[in-house]
């Protein structure tokens, strides 16, 4: 056992590991190629990379919706591969040890209201109804939505959505939550609302894989990054901290300005002179990507 | 590269847009974008003040979703058997007093149930009014055609009343279901009558992401329009616009309907459809049961003593 930079205790259980991990979609356009990582049990991992570089990919891999051409994933010292979560049993056991929150709230969040989106998951667990009941009250009490539980979906804004959206993953009390983008189109408060509840969650035993390109906040959000590179290799894999330091390394990958560019001279600091701004609303529905393609990788 | 060695020289330029003398352009209205934008927003602000409706703490919306569809559909097999006009009448009027009772505006209700009957019923029963379609007592003249007296029926007149009567009170019965329940009380009533699980479930989400969809085919027209500088137009362009975008909003549908799937069974979802629903009759649902039940019973009662 060891202590993360937040000093949330991690372990060297390995939860989910993928080795020399290759996917491609329709067969023609690489988004993951011979990516390696393994993801212990408590930490706080970040999967860094510009927009197309592969960190939604490899998120969907790590949940199980997207099985790689080449390469092996273990999760809990068990290969997860199309077949065997065919099983129902291995399914429902996998399903309910993995949450992945989406970054487009709107594909999530599907259900006519907002109880029957929390109760989905755990009634497909086979949890007793009263049960569920229970839980779906108090992960909406949690997530300070439990006035909205009669609401529709269309009725609710972004940030009520996305809070509903992480509902409707945590009432199955998955160990391992997967975030695709979580702080993107957020308004700010609800941004600190969430890394807040991020590292809680953190430190109450979950361990967390997170896909970003925003570097404003890592430094809360993660422990330990996984930078990617735009040829969808894994190009850094360390501590957080010394890898926002790295420059030279941000740049290489498109995630800061390289040093010396028009608009790097006598500009702010590392924070303010990311790439890219935060995504809007319009820009980061996944409607908008051609169908076949990823949302976000 | 940088933006000043890519960026062409015109681009660079201030070029003359609006004419600053005055606008004498040609005004065309009601074209393809405009008349769809609109639409939309009217949709939408349709079912936001019908959510609002069911919201109110009248008599309808008190009741559960599954006593007002099992009643309410009871009282229109009773509509579609009753054979007297001052029967369905009577019921019609029962109807008028369920809307004030649950809040709704009798004028937007009125309308709302006969905006429809002249046009699909009305045009229906019509010829039926005729001497030349139903045999009997010529009450209303209407001259002579190849020697033939023409006119309107008492029997045809009767025909026709009975039937545009049965259907406002059928309309008015499910217009009261329908504006006094949340969609989604109104599918989880459907499932407690039986109806398959996978079928409400589909219900559920098409009408979930209807509003979605719309919303971007709003964004799209509403794209085209920033971006349109002149009024000419003509049919073959205004159906490229109308292609092209079916295309591109079924591109987006497909897309999000994979990441749908994919949130589906990320929680687990193994294609049977499960759901929180429990019934529970209260007081008041009982006590709106037997008052539909004894009209009922003297409505169809009321309408034997009257006789064929």
């Amino acid at each position: 056992m060891t202590t993360s930079g937040g000093g949330v205790p991690t372990s060297d259980e390995a939860l989910l590991a993928v080795e020399n991990v290759s996917y491609s979609y329709l067969e023609r356009f690489p988004a993951l190629d011979d990516v390696s990582m393994t993801v212990h049990r408590g930490e706080k991992v970040a999967l860094l990379g510009a927009n197309g570089c592969g960190k939604s990919t490899l998120l969907k891999v790590l949940a199980g919706l997207l099985f790689p051409d080449r390469g092996r994933y273990t999760a809990f010292a068990a290969e997860v591969v199309e077949d065997r979560l065919e099983d129902a049993q291995f399914a429902r056991a996998f399903r309910s040890r993995v949450g992945f929150v989406f970054q487009n709230s709107d594909a999530q969040v599907f259900s006519p209201t907002v109880r029957e989106e929390v109760a989905f998951g755990p009634l497909n667990m086979g949890l007793e109804r009263d049960v569920v009941a229970d839980r779906v009250n108090d992960s909406l009490t949690m997530l300070e939505v439990l006035d909205l539980a009669d609401r529709a979906p269309y009725q609710l804004s972004g940030g009520q959505k996305k809070r509903v959206a992480i509902a409707s993953v945590l009432v199955m009390n998955p160990d391992v939550l997967l975030f695709d983008e979580p702080t993107a189109t957020l308004d700010v408060r609800t941004q600190e609302w969430l890394i807040d509840l991020i590292v809680e969650l953190n430190a109450a035993g979950k361990t967390i894989v997170l896909a970003t390109h925003d570097l404003d906040s890592l430094d809360r959000l993660a422990d330990r990054c996984v930078v990617f590179s735009e040829e969808h290799r894994v190009a850094a894999d360390g501590a957080t901290a010394p890898l926002l330091a790295d420059h030279e390394l941000l740049a290489s990958v498109n995630l800061v300005r390289a040093r010396g560019s028009r608009a790097d001279a006598g500009g702010p600091g590392l924070r303010s002179r990311r790439v890219e701004s935060r995504q809007t609303p319009e820009m980061s529905r996944s409607s908008e990507v051609p169908a076949g393609r990823p949302a976000s990788s | 590269m940088s933006a000043s060695s890519t960026t062409p020289a015109w681009l660079l330029q201030s070029e003359v847009g609006l004419c600053p003398c005055a606008c004498v352009g040609k005004r065309r209205k009601g074209r393809i974008i405009e008349k769809t934008t609109s639409g939309i927003a009217a949709l939408l602000r349709q079912t936001l003040f019908s959510d609002d409706i069911a919201d109110e703490r009248g008599l309808l919306q008190r009741l559960d979703a599954r006593v007002k569809v099992v009643s309410l559909l009871g009282l229109l097999v009773v509509a579609a058997f009753v054979r007297h006009i001052p029967v369905l009448l009577a019921m019609y009027a029962a109807t008028l007093a369920l809307a004030a009772a649950s809040k709704l505006r009798l004028s937007f209700f009125v309308k709302r149930v006969w905006l429809f009957i002249p046009l699909f019923t009305g045009i229906v029963v019509l010829p039926a009014t005729l001497n030349v379609v139903t045999r009997g007592d010529i009450v209303v003249p209407l001259g002579t055609w190849f020697g033939h007296h023409l006119g309107l029926t008492r029997q045809g007149l009767w025909s026709a009343g009975l039937v545009v009567t049965r259907v406002a009170t059928s309309t008015s019965l499910v217009v009261l279901l329908t504006i006094t329940t949340p969609w989604a009380k109104l599918l989880a009533s459907l499932r407690a009558l039986r109806a398959p699980r996978l079928l409400i479930l589909v219900l559920g989400m098409a009408y979930r992401y209807l509003f979605h969809l719309l919303n971007a085919v709003s964004d799209m027209y509403v794209a085209r329009r920033a971006r349109t500088v002149t009024a000419a137009t003509d049919t073959t362009s205004g159906r490229l616009l109308v292609g092209s975008s079916a295309g591109a909003l079924l591109g987006k549908a497909q897309a999000l309907s994979d990441e749908v799937h994919m949130a589906m069974i990320a929680r687990g979802y193994e294609g049977d459809a499960r759901s929180l629903d429990t019934f529970r009759l209260r007081l008041v649902d009982i006590e709106f049961v037997l008052a539909c039940i004894a009209g009922a019973v003297a409505t169809v009662g009321f309408d034997r003593l009257l006789g064929r």
